[in-house]
């Protein structure tokens, strides 16, 4: 019994402390593409490990956690798009900064990458960072997505051609700067 | 791949940042514990869009006939609301203007020159909008958009942040009585310590900022660096508090800085053998002082106790789950929440010890917060499944009310505070677009 959730924990599958410490820093860093946000990141990755951890016995039979559990990120977050008001207040202030010089223009970098995503509906973006990010092919980003590998190109290529106009995107992809 | 995306993959992985911290399977055994049992998330479900619920009281032809008015104006302030969100964003470079004049925003008079923010209309006194299903007769005070953390109340006022704002609310209206341009740097409700408010308004690396503000008009009247033992915590969640000695309590790196509101000076440090403390929350009659402090690595949530009389510690405890704090002190003991990303729980730790915590309400998910409040001599938790008090003394629940789910998504009331002798909570409906503070009727078994 866990004395502060008060509820008997489930037994914790074989692998899956493995799994989790080995894939999550990768899996937030693709739920950040996705939302934007570290929290709705968390929420996202926690969210299809906890399905994950329900049927991990099948999934490691398998061989296809990872796809799985970025199968249920990808679902999630595309049914947060549909559902969930996206009322993101404008602010003119930035999160606090612990250095300067080189940090100001990190965080331009990433305002910019996600200002350009941001252009993108949700299953563009959804292929952007299967694709792109995660290194998926077109096959298993068709799988994730539930979705034809044609649609996947569809998508991929309408994306390129949105990014190709999002203002400062271009100056990241063909100079750079550190993260 | 062609070369257009070799470097849109390359981007992407140089400029996506590390997470600052990762998910741990007891995160994980906390979200499966959130979602079992009768009481687990609505489901989400698709069905076609419907106008928002709650309306103002209105004649039935008024809307449509200005509908199309309405949709002309409404284009219009997006398109000016645009162009004001790229002016903000090109110039975060800036300087902060914590120090910057507050607005009267009753008055009528010209806003300063700090990017202000057009008052949200309230409901005129006697005109509050019922809330559908909402527990303990809510009704819908104003409709202002607020940060869920920050709602608090004293005396006849209550304060909270809007995104760029400190704000002071009548609630007999509703309407933003003052405000000041100043935000909070971590999640920490507005602290009302005598005639003053105070903020966090600067939170990383060696240093603590802290400004305050008269408690009636906003009036910046004082700002304390305090310098942090170390680096700042990471983790932090409700870092500041007020202590009934009248001082400030407030975490900083490696120890607890008490610091004098009248002018700033730091009157003591309260050393933290176990790292950076991350929250931090006195005890009513100021004997007590309850820090936590979180290690990522090794997802170890630790809660300290000293004895403010004699300087000591008399107390440590630690579980291990993610990420916690937001720690609220009463006579029985100390509250907080605990999970990470948007998921948490709110426990009770008597006499602060962790060994016989025990969960008090399951609090918030899908991006919502939970955190206790102490008002009206009873601890206040909200979220998205229950809105409960609780005994001050003993942790148990004195009465409860379930919050609605509004055709599958989940509505919100948290961040309760208490003015004027009523209490307010904070309300978000995702579904119907809504949200602003809602005055409440809470049962006899609350009032203390």
């Amino acid at each position: 019994m866990d004395t502060l959730t008060g509820v008997d924990r489930p037994a914790e599958p074989d692998g899956f402390r493995d799994f989790v410490a080995s894939r999550s820093p990768a899996l937030l860093r693709s739920g950040w593409l996705l939302t934007g946000d570290w929290a709705s990141a968390e929420d996202l990755v926690q969210t299809a490990l906890a399905a994950a951890w329900t049927r991990w016995a099948n999934l490691q039979r398998q061989d296809a956690p990872e796809l799985y559990v970025r199968k249920i990120m990808i679902n999630t977050f595309l049914r947060w798009r549909q559902r969930r008001w996206n009322g993101e207040i404008a602010t003119g202030r930035l999160p606090e900064l612990a250095a300067y010089g080189d940090v100001f223009a990190q965080v331009d970098a990433r305002q910019a990458l996600l200002a350009a995503l941001d252009r993108l509906p949700a299953r563009q973006r959804a292929v952007v960072v299967l694709r792109y990010f995660a290194d998926q092919t077109e096959t298993q980003t068709a799988a994730a997505m539930g979705c034809s590998v044609g649609a996947v190109k569809s998508h991929a290529a309408k994306a390129l051609a949105r990014l190709r106009d999002a203002p400062g995107l271009a100056e990241l992809m063909t100079g750079g700067v550190a993260s | 791949m062609n070369t257009e995306e070799r470097q849109l993959t390359e981007t992407l992985h140089r400029i996506t940042p590390e997470p600052p911290r990762h998910v741990t399977v007891e995160d994980v055994a906390l979200r499966l514990a959130n979602q079992a049992g009768p009481g687990r998330q609505p489901r989400y479900r698709r069905r076609p869009y419907r106008e928002p619920r709650l309306r103002r009281p209105s004649s039935r032809g008024w809307g449509r006939a200005w509908a199309p008015a309405l949709a002309a104006a409404s284009v219009f302030v997006v398109a000016g609301a645009t162009a004001g969100i790229a002016v903000l964003a090109s110039s975060h470079h800036g300087p902060a203007s914590a120090g910057s004049a507050a607005r009267d925003t009753t008055s009528g008079a010209p806003a300063s020159s700090s990017p202000a923010t057009t008052p949200t209309p309230a409901s005129p006194a006697g005109t509050l909008t019922a809330i559908p299903g909402g527990p303990w007769g809510a009704r819908l005070v104003d409709h202002l958009a607020l940060m869920q953390y920050s709602l608090t109340g004293n005396g006849d006022s209550l304060y909270a942040f809007t995104a760029q704002d400190l704000v002071r609310i009548d609630p007999a209206t509703g309407a933003i009585a003052r405000s000041a341009p100043v935000s909070s740097a971590v999640p920490n409700a507005p602290v009302v310590l005598g005639s003053a408010v105070w903020v966090v308004s600067s939170y990383a690396g060696g240093r603590v900022i802290l400004d305050g503000y008269d408690a009636q008009t906003l009036d910046h009247v004082l700002s304390a660096t305090v310098p942090a033992a170390g680096q700042v915590s990471d983790a932090a969640q409700g870092v500041l508090a007020g202590g009934p000695d009248g001082y400030l309590y407030v975490a900083a790196g490696d120890s607890v800085a008490v610091v004098n509101p009248a002018n700033g000076a730091l009157v003591r440090r309260i050393q933290q053998p176990s790292g950076p403390a991350s929250s931090v929350a006195v005890s009513p009659d100021g004997r007590r002082l309850y820090v936590s402090t979180f290690f990522q690595a090794g997802q170890k949530f630790q809660l300290l106790t000293y004895d403010l009389t004699e300087g000591i510690q008399v107390g440590s405890s630690s579980v291990s789950v993610g990420a916690g704090g937001n720690l609220v002190a009463t006579s029985g003991g100390v509250w907080g929440t605990l999970g990470s990303g948007t998921s948490e729980w709110v426990w009770f730790a008597p006499g602060g010890d962790l060994s016989p915590a025990s969960p008090v309400i399951r609090g918030a998910g899908g991006g919502f917060a939970s955190l206790p409040a102490l008002a009206g001599g009873a601890v206040w938790i909200g979220g998205t499944h229950t809105l409960a008090c609780a005994d001050a003394g003993t942790g148990s629940v004195l009465a409860s009310g379930a919050i609605p789910a509004d055709h599958g998504t989940a509505e919100y009331f948290g961040s309760v505070a208490y003015a004027g002798g009523h209490a307010y909570a904070y309300y978000i409906d995702n579904q119907s677009q809504t949200q602003g503070v809602a005055a409440l009727t809470p049962p006899a078994a609350c009032i203390k």
